[in-house]
């Protein structure tokens, strides 16, 4: 389980989390929704370990992350997270198995071809990033988060960068290998359709959550707005 | 305009290797001319001492003039090429919109103004040095005073800015000529076809080293010559006391670790600002310092141990050279042999300089953050 609680990040003076608190049960399927600046990017942050906060606490499984000096945090996030990012971060010079090897050495995967197939890219094992559709860039990030079998997989707009038949096909992607494997999944968007496909919904307004609600049925990718 | 001067002038690796070239040139080939006006001397003992001096004078201008402007012009190529690569987008765009790739060229003769900077701060610096340089050659009976060539500071100044200027044109004409498209989305890497796909053996930080060896290249040659510079200039400065004593060796010495240390600057900071995207994931991921900086640099090292390795040797022959071939009707001249305490001294430098700039890089990849990475 991963529990922030009363947390407050400033960057130069401008308060950018204030008294942010959540709690997100092992294999949960998590949207953070809000607008350009409402502090959600600084929170996934935050979780996952990359900054610390200024006040308050970051909880993972009895390991008090915001209590961590930063060689403690590199090996947190080598152990229990993923990252899937908007602009995907691939190494351009490398290829598809490389960059998904990037993932899968830190968790001495060797089955990591497996997870390639699985978001159907096994034929472009070769390829470089540049050779790659937006939408099977964001596939290949999505496998090197997965091939790290990390049990909380952090998402910052994944589809952000992506046009609408794309970005529901990476959507049902991530939905059923969450499904099938059971790992965290925290979702950072300001797409309010995509939070019908979550179990837990959380909305940030200016560094606050101003409300949690929770779906009783989730939506496929294919069922949800866009 | 996307080239500016500014862009030139900030070019420093260049003005460095300019300077130390021309600063060399400068005391050396004056002092050639100087000692030919003044003529022979009548002594016939003394004509050897003349003679070895006079080849010693234009030996060094050339092998120095000649390997520094190689190396200046290898550095001028490889900032043109960086710049257009960096730029391509913007570049691309000034071309979309009917910019001829002449013009967009022509702009890049502000890298020539490094060159200039450079040839002439060595050119100053030549002078300044060189009373010091006349006593350390002085021969006995000999009265041989520093006089301004104009020819030399065309040579060593004007020719060199210009004609570089005029390459650095020429070379980023070339490499404009390219569609328009591939300018402005990048060019289409060849996609590997054929062949069973297998497992490779190499983990992924060895696969990252290779392959961002493989993606610059050029970068090695740096490396290669930064660790040769260090190599060749130490060991020759420092084990040269009894051949030449005094201001020659330290300036030798001096050369070296000016050009390995701004050479190492250029490399380290090219390869980091290329790579920064890639670090931040890595960190991002949970790889720590050390494997960030052996993933982006550790494909280097093999190209860091060949230049210190060709240095060694190529200092060895060169004392060699100069003192059975140019002085060996010179009377007096010790019999040079391989230092090997000085090698010894200078490879646990070379270590020691090694780890720190590793050490130094690992510093600056601890500053590179995903977060920063995301909001540029």
């Amino acid at each position: 389980m991963l529990k922030a609680e009363h947390i407050c990040k400033n960057y130069n003076g401008t308060a950018v989390l204030k008294d942010v608190s959540l709690t997100v049960p092992d294999g949960a399927f998590v949207v953070i929704l809000g607008a350009s600046g409402s502090g959600k990017s600084t929170l996934l942050s935050v979780l996952s370990g990359l900054e610390t906060p200024d006040s308050g606490t970051v909880d993972y499984n009895g390991q008090c992350v915001s209590a961590m000096n930063e060689r403690e945090r590199t090996a947190f996030r080598k152990r229990e997270v993923g990252f899937i990012f908007q602009q995907y971060y691939l190494l351009s010079h490398l290829s598809v198995e490389n960059n998904v090897r990037l993932g899968a050495d830190l968790a001495g995967n060797r089955d990591y071809r497996a997870v390639i197939e699985a978001v159907g890219l096994g034929n472009k094992l070769r390829h470089k990033p540049s050779q790659l559709s937006g939408g099977e860039q964001q596939r290949t990030c999505i496998a090197r988060a997965l091939a790290k079998n990390a049990g909380l997989l952090f998402l910052d707009e994944p589809t952000g960068a992506l046009d609408e038949q794309t970005g529901r096909e990476v959507l049902d992607y991530i939905a059923k290998l969450q499904a099938a494997r059971g790992f965290g999944l925290i979702m950072v968007t300001h797409n309010g359709n995509i939070a019908d496909m979550a179990e837990t919904v959380v909305s940030m307004n200016s560094g606050r959550i101003v409300d949690v609600r929770h779906n009783a049925t989730r939506k496929s990718a294919y069922q949800i707005g866009w | 305009m996307v080239v500016g001067l500014r862009d030139g002038l900030k070019r420093i690796g260049i003005s460095v290797v300019c300077l130390c070239a021309v600063f060399v040139c400068t005391f050396m080939l004056n002092y050639y001319l100087d000692v030919a006006a003044v003529g022979a001397p009548s002594d016939v003992e003394l004509y050897p001492l003349y003679t070895a001096q006079r080849m010693t004078a234009r030996f060094t201008a050339a092998i120095s003039g000649g390997v520094l402007g190689a190396i200046a012009i290898g550095m001028l190529l490889f900032y043109v090429k960086l710049f257009v690569d960096e730029h391509a987008a913007q570049l691309g765009a000034l071309v979309a919109i009917g910019y001829s790739g002449g013009k967009l060229a022509a702009r890049f003769w502000v890298f020539g103004a490094c060159v200039a900077v450079g040839c002439a701060l060595g050119f100053a610096g030549g002078w300044i040095a060189m009373p010091f340089v006349y006593e350390d050659m002085a021969i006995e009976g000999m009265r041989v005073t520093p006089t301004f060539h104009v020819e030399l500071l065309f040579a060593l100044v004007l020719a060199p800015a210009v004609a570089l200027s005029a390459l650095a044109c020429l070379f980023a004409f070339l490499t404009l000529r390219r569609p328009v498209m591939q300018l402005l989305k990048g060019r289409p890497e060849r996609i590997k076809t054929g062949g069973e796909v297998r497992k490779p053996s190499r983990g992924f930080l060895r696969e990252m080293c290779l392959q961002t060896l493989k993606s610059r290249k050029s970068l090695a040659f740096f490396v290669a010559f930064a660790c040769f510079c260090f190599a060749a200039m130490v060991q020759m400065g420092a084990s040269m006391g009894e051949l030449s004593p005094g201001m020659m060796a330290t300036m030798i010495l001096t050369i070296g670790v000016i050009l390995a240390a701004v050479t190492m600057q250029l490399t380290g900071k090219a390869l980091l600002k290329a790579n920064a995207k890639n670090i931040a994931v890595m960190k991002a991921f949970g790889y720590s310092l050390p494997q960030c900086a052996l993933g982006v640099l550790g494909g280097y090292v093999p190209f860091a141990l060949l230049g210190f390795g060709v240095g060694t040797v190529y200092q060895f022959g060169l004392l060699k050279l100069m003192v059975n071939v140019i002085f060996a009707d010179v009377g007096n001249i010790p019999t040079y042999r391989f230092d090997v305490p000085i090698f010894f001294i200078t490879l646990a430098a070379f270590v020691v300089c090694f780890a720190s700039v590793m050490a130094f890089y690992c510093f600056k990849i601890s500053k590179i953050s995903i977060r920063r990475i995301m909001t540029e």
